[in-house]
C-alpha cells in the first residue's frame, strides 16, 4: 500500500518534471522531461486500482514521445 | 506504516493521539525496518555480480548494438571514461539486457514464486523482440536470476528485498558517475577478452 | 515498507540530477534509473499478477523511447 512519505517522493517527481519541463531551452530537455512526467504518475495509477489504465498509460505516453520526434524531424525538412 | 506506532483506541477528547506510550514499542518497530537493511546489501551485491556478469559474458561492450548506444558509448568517453564500459552503459539504456530481466525477475517472484518468476522471463522475452534485439541478454539474465532469487528466498532474503537491492545495484552502474563506472567495467570487459 | 522508500528516494536523486548535467546524452541514463525505480515500486504497491504486465509494460515503453532520443540526438534516422 501506498503511505504517506511515497506520495510526497512520486509527487515531487512528478512536479520536478512539470517544472523542468517549463523552465527549459532546448527541445530534447522538455521531452526526457515529459517522459519523467509519465514516471511520476504512474504509481498513483496503480495505487487506485486501475491496472489496465496503468498499462494503456505506460504503452501510450513513449509511442506519443515518438510521434513527437517524427514532427519535429518533418518540420525541420521543409523548412531546409 | 506509521511513523508513530498508535496504542489502540487511545482517544483525547474525542481525537486519537498519535504519541506512543510506550518508547520501546517505537523502537522495536524501527528496529524492525532497520534490519532489513543489512538483506538489500547483501542483496544488491548478488544482483549486481549477476547482472554485470551475464552482460560481460554475452559480449555487450564489444559494440553498439543500435546507433543511440554508440552515441551514448562516445559521450562517456569523452568525459574521460572507458568506450567498452561507454558502449555497456548505452546498451543497458538503450535495449533491455540482463539488468531488467534480473528486475523482472525479482518482481515476478514476489508476485507468485518461481511461476511468476518464469512469467516474467516470457514479458522480457517479448520485450526483447519488440525492441528489434539481435542478443538474447535479457531472457539470460532473466531465468538465471529468477532461480537465484527463489533459492534465496528460502534462506532469508525476501524478493522484495531483491527489488530494492536491484534498484540500488543500478545506481552505482549508471546513476553516481560514468566515467569511473565505465573504466570500472572496461577493466573487467578486458579481463574477459 | 522500505524497499519503497528506498525506490522513492532512487527515483528523486536521479530526477536532481537530470537537472544539472550539461550534455543531452548523459541524461539519458538517469532517465533510465528512474525507470528501473518506478517500475520496481509498481509492483511493491499493488501485488497483483497484472501490475507485474504493467511494470513490464512501463519498462519496455521508457527503453523504447530512450532509444528513440538517442539515435534521434545522435541525427539518426526516422524510426
Amino acid at each position: 500500500m501506498i503511505d504517506d512519505i511515497s506520495i510526497l517522493l512520486f509527487g515531487f517527481l512528478a512536479i520536478a518534471g512539470t517544472v523542468m519541463a517549463a523552465f527549459s531551452r532546448e527541445k530534447f530537455e522538455k521531452l526526457i522531461s515529459v517522459g519523467i512526467i509519465a514516471a511520476g504518475i504512474m504509481p498513483f495509477i496503480i495505487a487506485g486500482g486501475y491496472t489496465d489504465v496503468a498499462i494503456a498509460v505506460s504503452l501510450i505516453a513513449p509511442i506519443t514521445t515518438i510521434f513527437i520526434l517524427m514532427v519535429c524531424r518533418s518540420d525541420a525538412d521543409d523548412y531546409s | 506504516m506509521q511513523l508513530f506506532p498508535v496504542k489502540e483506541n487511545a482517544t483525547v477528547s474525542g481525537q486519537k493521539i498519535y504519541l506512543t506510550n510506550n518508547i520501546k514499542e517505537y523502537q522495536r518497530v524501527w528496529f524492525d525496518m532497520l534490519n532489513g537493511i543489512i538483506n538489500i546489501i547483501a542483496a544488491a551485491i548478488v544482483a549486481w555480480i549477476i547482472f554485470v556478469t551475464t552482460d560481460i559474458l554475452l559480449g555487450l561492450p564489444k559494440k553498439g548494438g543500435v546507433s543511440g548506444a554508440e552515441a551514448i558509448g562516445r559521450s562517456v568517453e569523452e568525459e574521460g571514461g572507458d568506450l567498452n564500459g561507454g558502449y555497456m552503459i548505452g546498451n543497458i539504456v538503450c535495449s533491455p539486457d540482463a539488468s531488467a530481466g534480473t528486475l523482472l525477475a525479482a518482481c515476478g517472484v514476489y508476485v507468485y514464486g518461481i511461476y511468476g518468476g518464469l512469467a516474467a522471463v516470457v514479458l522480457v522475452f517479448i520485450g526483447n523482440r519488440i525492441c528489434h534485439d539481435k542478443g538474447y541478454a535479457g531472457t539470460t539474465g532473466a531465468i538465471i536470476a529468477s532461480f537465484v532469487i527463489w533459492g534465496l528466498s528460502f534462506y532469508g532474503i525476501s524478493p522484495e528485498q531483491f527489488i530494492a537491492g536491484m534498484v540500488l545495484a543500478i545506481v552505482t552502474i549508471q546513476g553516481l558517475s560514468h566515467k569511473y563506472s565505465s573504466r570500472l567495467l572496461g577493466k573487467l570487459w578486458r579481463f574477459r577478452s | 515498507m522500505i524497499e519503497l522508500w528506498i525506490c522513492g528516494l532512487v527515483a528523486v536523486y536521479a530526477a536532481i540530477r537530470i537537472a544539472f548535467i550539461k550534455n543531452n546524452l548523459l541524461k539519458l541514463p538517469f532517465l533510465n534509473v528512474i525507470g528501473f525505480a518506478v517500475a520496481g515500486s509498481l509492483v511493491l504497491i499493488l501485488k497483483d499478477p497484472l501490475s507485474l504486465a504493467a511494470a513490464a509494460a512501463f519498462f519496455i515503453g521508457t527503453t523504447l523511447e530512450s532509444n528513440a532520443i538517442a539515435s534521434r540526438i545522435a541525427g539518426g534516422k526516422k524510426e
